[in-house]
């Protein structure tokens, strides 16, 4: 009996003495492409912090949201999430995501949490829910080249100016001009043509409330110009079926100068000039990028960006939000995640632009616009999103008239509006 | 007390089939009930910790009464399944023939024929979709490219963004994937027709065409109605092929009950509502059981009847 109790006492210190020392395993969930840099960082970062292992683990963009919803809804999931800015009240909502008023017990950022843009977008009844990481937002690029060989000097202006090059390339180039995804990402350009034009899918009703904020015949307009570049064979149909300005089809093109003009956000643009350059060693970059086309009103598009979130399951609250200050330092946007913006004034305001991106700073800086009403209307930016893009995916493919499609989104969005 | 052997084996056949059962109802009937239950619910994927409410018939109702039911009905029932399944049997049929022809022996390429087929059986529905995606591309395919190249066409196809062009790339890629499976169990029929009764109706003076008709098929026939009914399951059920290959666009243009139920419930986040649409389907599919036990049913009567 007496080395049962001695056995039992060892073992049971063994087990507190292995418990006290064991590594404290985080997981961080990343959607982005840049997985390897990532790694590299967070090898420093556990270099930094010897108590604490972090595993990567990537998911698809399209299917980010829903896993965590599902994991989160049971107690699973990673510790620490990367997510898009627009989804951070969907988190808090579903109870899944710690508040950050939490979770700055552990430690504050150097210039506080008012140094982040967008946190309107992470708010939720009357707390913070998560931290903009990364911020972008959508800009022209145009191939020089392309452009000079079918003699347009000035870059495009408004939309109808995209247009009228558009034929002016195709005419004298027999290239594209401008292209764009025409499946689930036509919501940015959709809503880009809305807003540039004083409208939009969702906007404050001055009483308080929300309603659809163009009418019908609006919506269906401007499907129609989207429509045209297909019907006049400026595009081929194929971007019917292209859903992501990043697609190797549209980029391809742009690559090798078949294409003159494009819509994207700035990570793709960094990818497409380090594409460029990594084939073509040594050779004048033909790109140049440009604010978006204005309408009745200026240039409209919307400040977006990666938030981070910590899981409300988590064991280790302390260890991951030391993995959140680490992940929002500047050296990390310097060396690593080098594809995209940090989403702090004090790091925005010194990053050194390249020439050819002088565009995407132009926009950034005078010419965004954050979801708004989208967001505040409780009708999810991303259900307006999927309702919008199938809309209008229907107009362009000739399903059915831009007016019945246009109808047909203006009753399904009163009806999000009215739930 | 005594049992009766017949007793006894009641219990150890009750014994040896719990098992199965308790299986059954945690893997088949419990998630049944649970989405029958989520169906008559407004719960959507952000309130999955706390539940949704009671909504009676209404997510049924909305879904019966949509615009697009009836384009959605009209694509599973006739481009998913009808055409699919029709033109497997068919073609399964012809090349279950070939690769029994005496043709084949001739020339000594039987079992390479054999072999080359089990091949596009053999690649996942996924690698299928995204090798004809790549073929059917209208800048890189390989098959505008050969469309091109011949003259056929002036300008490049856009299969899977064209509506007039888009079902029918969906059921080209679902037939290439499944037509082997056809095949190859046709074959196994066919060798199992006695070469007797074929001889014998030579030289009684039977053609070739009267030959098939009326000594082949019936053979085939009790393999030919399971097949057909089976592919009828599994293709109305599918959402890999549509899904992948065209995201049920272009626009909504090919959405099936399968992708209308991911839509709503993953990109709308309706669970309440995509599990009233799955239920519908699981009615239409019992549907198609008892077609198919009755189908066995008869076609086992005639076997015993002679």
């Amino acid at each position: 009996m007496q080395n049962l109790i001695k056995w039992t006492a060892t073992a049971a210190m063994a087990f507190w003495a292995c418990s006290a020392f064991a590594q404290t395993e985080l997981t961080f969930r990343f959607n982005d492409s840049e997985r390897e840099e990532l790694r590299a960082a967070l090898d420093e970062f556990e270099a930094a912090n010897p108590g604490i292992a972090v595993e990567l683990q990537t998911i698809a963009w399209s299917d980010s949201r829903d896993q965590f919803l599902r994991e989160g809804a049971v107690g699973q999931g990673p510790d620490v999430v990367h997510i898009a800015f627009v989804w951070t009240r969907e988190m808090a909502e579903a109870g899944i995501v710690l508040p950050i008023e939490q979770l700055t017990e552990y430690g504050a950022f150097p210039n506080g949490f008012d140094d982040f843009i967008a946190t309107d977008l992470t708010a939720y009844e009357g707390k913070s829910w998560g931290v903009p990481w990364s911020a972008d937002t959508w800009a022209m690029v145009y191939r020089t080249d392309v452009l000079a060989a079918a003699g347009i000097d000035d870059l495009p202006e408004t939309w109808d100016d995209l247009l009228a090059d558009s034929r002016m390339i195709l005419k004298t180039t027999d290239s594209i001009g401008f292209a764009f995804p025409a499946a689930d990402q036509v919501w940015f350009p959709f809503n880009f043509y809305l807003w540039s034009n004083g409208l939009s899918i969702v906007e404050e009703d001055g009483t308080g409330g929300y309603r659809v904020g163009a009418s019908a015949e609006e919506l269906a307009a401007a499907m129609d110009y989207f429509k045209t570049y297909i019907d006049e064979g400026l595009v081929s149909r194929s971007v019917l079926s292209i859903e992501v300005p990043h697609d190797p089809a549209l980029l391809q093109a742009l690559l090798d100068g078949s294409q003159g003009m494009a819509l994207m956000p700035t990570n793709t643009y960094r990818q497409l000039l380090g594409a460029f350059e990594e084939a073509n060693p040594g050779a004048e970059v033909p790109f140049a990028s440009g604010v978006t086309m204005a309408g009745s009103e200026g240039p409209r598009t919307h400040l977006g960006g990666r938030t981070l979130v910590v899981n409300s399951s988590t064991e280790h609250p302390e260890a991951a939000w030391a993995l959140v200050q680490y992940l929002t330092e500047a050296g990390l946007f310097e060396d690593y995640y080098t594809n995209q913006f940090p989403a702090q004034k004090s790091l925005l305001s010194k990053i050194d632009y390249r020439p050819e991106e002088s565009g995407f700073a132009e926009q950034l800086a005078n010419n965004t616009r954050t979801w708004g009403a989208y967001s505040d209307s409780g009708a999810g930016v991303g259900q307006l999103w999927n309702l919008t893009a199938r809309a209008v995916a229907t107009s362009l493919s000739g399903q059915s008239s831009s007016i019945e499609a246009a109808e047909g989104l203006v009753t399904e969005i009163e009806r999000l509006l009215a739930n | 007390m005594t049992l009766t052997p017949a007793a006894r084996d009641r219990i150890s056949a009750f014994w040896m089939l719990l098992p199965t059962f308790l299986l059954l109802f945690a893997f088949y009937l419990y998630p049944t009930f649970y989405n029958l239950e989520l169906s008559f619910t407004d719960i959507t994927l952000l309130q999955l910790r706390q539940g949704g409410d009671p909504v009676g018939f209404a997510n049924y109702a909305e879904f019966l009464r949509s615009p697009s039911f009836l384009d959605i009905a009209i694509n599973t029932v006739f481009w998913l399944t009808f055409v699919s399944v029709s033109l497997m049997l068919i073609l399964g049929l012809l090349m279950a023939l070939l690769l029994n022809s005496e043709f084949l022996q001739r020339i000594r390429m039987t079992t390479f024929a054999r072999l080359v087929l089990l091949v596009p059986w053999a690649t996942p529905p996924v690698v299928a979709v995204i090798a004809w995606r790549w073929l059917f591309d209208p800048t890189h395919g390989s098959i505008n490219e050969a469309l091109l190249w011949t003259g056929l066409i002036s300008q490049p196809i856009a299969f899977l963004a064209n509506l007039t062009t888009v079902w029918p790339a969906i059921n080209t890629i679902i037939i290439w994937n499944s037509t082997p499976l056809v095949a190859v169990s046709l074959l196994a029929a066919l060798q199992t027709i006695p070469e007797e009764q074929i001889e014998a109706a030579e030289i009684d003076g039977a053609t070739r065409w009267q030959n098939f008709r009326f000594v082949t098929l019936p053979y085939l026939m009790p393999t030919l109605s399971i097949l057909g009914l089976m592919s009828v399951i599994w293709t109305f059920n599918n959402f890999v092929y549509v899904w992948l290959a065209t995201g049920a666009g272009p626009g909504t243009y090919t959405n099936v009950l399968a992708t209308e139920i991911y839509i709503r419930a993953f990109t709308d986040l309706r669970i309440g509502y995509s599990s009233a649409i799955g239920v519908v389907m699981a009615v239409v599919m019992a549907a198609f059981g008892a077609l198919y036990f009755r189908v066995s049913g008869l076609m086992d009567m005639q076997d015993r009847v002679g």
